[in-house]
């Protein structure tokens, strides 16, 4: 097992060799960052502007430039900013834990409810609240998750004029100053975080449940899970040990697979919310032409990714012993 | 059984907040509501509160679109308008720019300035007026801001490029250091914007902690230092309490603060909201009290639909504007040019773009002043440029020799006018509209104008990559300057390469001058010549947007560079609130 991972891992370096350089490139080809001095009235002197070229090295060919970047990223200097103040290094370890923070919730609340919500549907099959939870599913699979999260806030704010005091927030992480106490702390962090989750969550939850739905219908119609019944085994054992552990494995593939998705689908959030994610930080860094910080971005997305599939391969030998011995 | 219930709980619950947020309440006047009513006749003291209907303490959170990236508003990483409207709060100036776009003496600061002579400007500063750390405000610190910005004290020193300062030779103390006087080598039209509020004050005692302001090394490297450093200083009426990046700033009364008005509230928070569309449902959630989006059809009617809160519009410093791009030989045509820019309708234009949340857009008829300002002179009326007459720009191409005119154009030459392109910044939906409009003009012409987006408009307009672009100006506050920096035959912002020696030496004298008056003839001369060669065609003032919980008082709209935080010691909440 341990070999199979080593192995994967070293696959995955030159994916993300090749898939970074693509990106620098096409970072490079999407705009100059001098523009915003450029149209700046009074114009800056011509030294500033030589100078900015200069700090970012546009000066360079492009190979030499990616080259001298990945040279950086090796001792924890991921390149100059547009933003001449920032460290792109710093603000990725930053926006890493507050992204983290939201998928993984995210993530938690979906599974949950999609596992519960497809196990249900499958086995009160064309029952109607099966066709309820279907209907909800596809509407939630077609909502676009921009429309979906502005929904959710205007819900929100009639949420507080009915209870009279502001329990839901639309914007950030937290309340800037924060209050005082650390009950009222944790109610203004879950106050803060409650409409991005439901809207991050309710996406995958759509996908997810149909999944798990699909999945254990035809665990629960195959010949093992008919046999187990047969012997007389318990309802519930035959639910949850034979039949849910089997239907599982599929939706680990799935849910993994769909980390990119779920990282897609921050930076749509991040950006509604104005959480000061990776998300929200891709999106700047494209706004201002930034290709070290975007090429920085997909460096760090890429790993999160390529790890959480070897996360997933390596479930897979837990969920279903066949593979661990294989 | 739990579970049915517990489901159709949730399914409830997310019904309800789905379905809840279809409806809204409210109402509101187009360009003005509520507390904004009186701006258009009072627009310097609109929406203000006595003192006593004030209350004492509380919080104002005020929405900024953008991070501040660089502490120091004079550098060209720092010279952006977040960065501007923060600076307020805690940089003294000499000048403050006034909603009505007219700079006023800072009295709170300032005994006097005064231009004694052509090339000699006396600032006289309160014996009262220190920084937060007790330090007196003083000649040091206009001979210091001066010399950051002087291309020839400090070289180094990456400066927004405010015009001016080279023609600083010396600033010297007197009176304790209560007077500064400032020697010029020749006049400067636009004295009043040395040290207002878009160039402040810096702290010298500070810089010399970091840096030798003997020498132009120590000058850069303060320069930077107040660049990468949230302040620790304050000579206004707050202080930087908290600096959250990309979050916040949290200011906090200056407990040194020497104005007339002392700051009401206990914080007044800058938050920094990127996107401009979440801006009215933070307004409604009041998790903000005061927001200055760019107007939008959408945020103009979101707001006037959110209860307890007032909006202005006002016509601001930025115009749009067509720019044709005299590299293209067939554009050198002069009477080519007049007739396109004849074609056009920009009555048309507005009607079809801001007219729709604005009524109160008029086309702007000066290239050189705003109609706030002194000195606006209306100069394309008379040209017939914008009138959208077709057919007396067809019979200028005629008198000029071009035939095929309405089919295919074709010049005296017996070329055939090649198709050109238009292009504007991709995703404006306003600017891709105006772009199509004018080539919907142009095809009258039997012109064949193809409409292009593009993804970087200043390396476009810098390497001339375009036949007609649809752009912005933002007016400075220093007109006679900003028209060198815009029109002269040699500046970099001069992207069409307009060459002109009359009109060059006519903007040189304007900027140069000590008769104001004259100066402003001068330019208005110049304006009407360039206007006259159609070169750019001014299309409108872009309107600006102020919103406001109805609990904030003595917030009002300032469209120049300055922003709403022009008064930024003066904002409170209103008592029993």
């Amino acid at each position: 097992m341990l070999l199979y991972a080593v192995r994967r891992i070293v696959i995955s370096i030159p994916i993300l060799l090749v898939s970074s350089f693509i990106v620098f490139w096409l970072g490079t080809l999407s705009g100059n960052p001098l523009t915003p001095l450029l149209l700046r009235n009074p114009p800056p002197p011509q030294s500033v502007l030589d100078a900015e070229a200069a700090r970012l090295h546009l000066d360079e060919p492009l190979v030499p430039r990616y080259l001298a970047w990945l040279g950086g990223v090796f001792r924890g200097d991921f390149g100059p900013s547009v933003i001449a103040t920032q460290d792109i290094g710093e603000e990725l370890a930053t926006r890493f834990w507050v992204t983290m923070r939201l998928i993984i919730v995210a993530m938690i609340v979906a599974l949950v409810l999609a596992v519960l919500v497809g196990v249900y549907t499958a086995v009160k099959q064309y029952s109607k609240s099966d066709y309820a939870a279907t209907f909800i599913g596809f509407l939630f699979l077609a909502m676009p998750s921009f429309w979906l999260a502005i929904l959710l806030k205007q819900g929100g704010i009639d949420f507080n004029t009915i209870v009279g005091d502001q329990v839901i927030y639309t914007i950030g992480a937290s309340s800037i100053p924060p209050p005082d106490g650390l009950l009222a702390r944790v109610a203004d962090v879950a106050g803060h975080m409650v409409l991005p989750t439901i809207a991050l969550a309710l996406i995958s939850y759509a996908a997810w449940s149909r999944f798990t739905r699909a999945s254990m219908l035809e665990t629960l119609n195959s010949d093992y899970v008919r046999l187990a019944r047969a012997k007389g085994l318990p309802r519930r054992t035959v639910m949850f040990r034979h039949a849910l552990r089997t239907a599982l494995i599929p939706l680990t593939t799935v849910t993994a697979l769909d980390m990119a998705t779920i990282l897609g689908g921050a930076v749509i959030t991040e950006t509604v919310f104005q959480w000061r994610g990776l998300g929200d930080f891709l999106i700047e860094s494209i706004r201002q032409f930034d290709t070290y910080a975007v090429t920085s971005w997909l460096l760090i997305s890429a790993t999160i990714v390529i790890v959480l599939n070897l996360v997933a391969d390596l479930l897979y030998g837990v969920l279903d012993p066949r593979i661990r011995y294989a | 059984m739990r579970m049915k219930a517990a489901a159709a709980v949730a399914v409830a619950g997310a019904s309800a907040l789905l379905l809840s947020a279809c409806g809204v309440g409210g109402g509101g006047g187009a360009t003005a509501s509520g507390n904004f009513a009186d701006c258009a006749e009072n627009i310097n003291n609109c929406n203000s509160v006595p003192e006593d209907q004030l209350q004492q303490g509380g919080t104002i959170t005020f929405a900024i679109e953008k991070n501040i990236p660089n502490w120091n508003v004079v550098s060209a990483d720092g010279n952006v308008f977040e960065t501007g409207m923060a600076t307020q709060a805690y940089l003294p100036a000499a000048f403050d720019t006034q909603p009505d776009l007219t700079l006023a003496l800072n009295t709170d600061l300032m005994v006097s300035a005064d231009l004694v002579n052509p090339t000699t400007i006396v600032y006289k500063i309160k014996p009262e007026a220190v920084w937060s750390d007790g330090t007196p405000i003083s000649a040091d610190d206009f001979a210091y801001s001066w010399k950051m910005q002087s291309p020839t004290e400090c070289p180094e020193c990456a400066t927004a490029g405010n015009g001016g300062w080279d023609v600083v030779q010396d600033v010297v103390g007197s009176d304790g250091g209560k007077t500064a006087t400032m020697t010029l080598s020749h006049p400067f039209t636009d004295w009043q914007n040395y040290f207002s509020s878009g160039q402040p004050l810096y702290p010298a005692h500070i810089a010399a902690q970091h840096g030798d302001l003997n020498t132009p090394e120590g000058i850069a490297a303060s320069f930077d230092w107040f660049g990468k450093n949230p302040p620790t200083y304050s000579g206004g009426p707050y202080v930087v309490e908290n600096w959250q990046d990309n979050q916040a700033l949290t200011l906090a009364p200056n407990p040194r603060w020497y104005g007339a008005t002392k700051p009401k509230l206990d914080q007044l928070i800058m938050r920094v909201i990127t996107d401009a569309t979440q801006e009215p449902i933070a307004l409604q959630n009041n998790e903000v009290q005061v927001i200055y989006p760019q107007p939008q059809v959408d945020i103009v009617q979101q707001i006037q639909q959110i209860p307890n809160v007032s909006q202005n519009q006002q016509l601001g410093i930025q115009w749009e504007h067509y720019d044709f791009n005299l590299r293209n030989p067939f554009l050198q045509d002069k009477a080519l040019r007049q007739a396109m820019y004849t074609a056009v309708n920009r009555e048309d234009i507005i009607a079809k773009t801001v007219g729709q949340f604005n009524p109160d857009v008029q086309p702007l008829n000066s290239l050189m002043f705003l109609p706030q300002m002194e000195g606006y002179t209306d100069n394309v009326t008379a040209t017939g440029l914008g009138s959208g007459d077709v057919e007396r720009a067809k019979q200028i191409l005629t008198d000029a020799g071009y035939t095929g005119v309405g089919e295919k154009l074709v010049a005296p030459s017996g070329e055939a006018v090649p198709d050109m392109r238009i292009r504007y910044t991709v995703g404006n939906a306003i600017r891709q509209n105006e772009s199509e409009l004018f080539a919907g003009y142009m095809k009258q012409l039997g012109i064949n104008v193809a409409v292009e987006p593009t993804d970087d408009l200043g390396t476009t307009l810098s390497a001339g990559d375009y036949d007609i672009m649809v752009f912005a100006w933002v007016q400075s506050p220093a007109p006679f300057a900003n028209a060198q920096q815009t029109f002269l035959s040699s500046s970099g912002n001069n992207f069409g390469q307009y060459k002109n020696p009359r009109t060059d030496a006519m903007l040189n004298e304007a900027a140069s001058s000590a008769d104001k008056a004259a100066a402003t003839a001068t330019l208005n001369e110049a304006d009407r010549i360039i206007m006259e060669d159609a070169y750019v065609l001014p299309l409108y003032q872009k309107p600006t947007l102020i919103a406001a919980q109805d609990t904030v008082a003595n917030v009002r709209g300032n469209a120049s560079l300055a922003g709403p935080t022009y008064n930024a010691g003066e904002w409170a909440l209103r008592a029993g609130s």
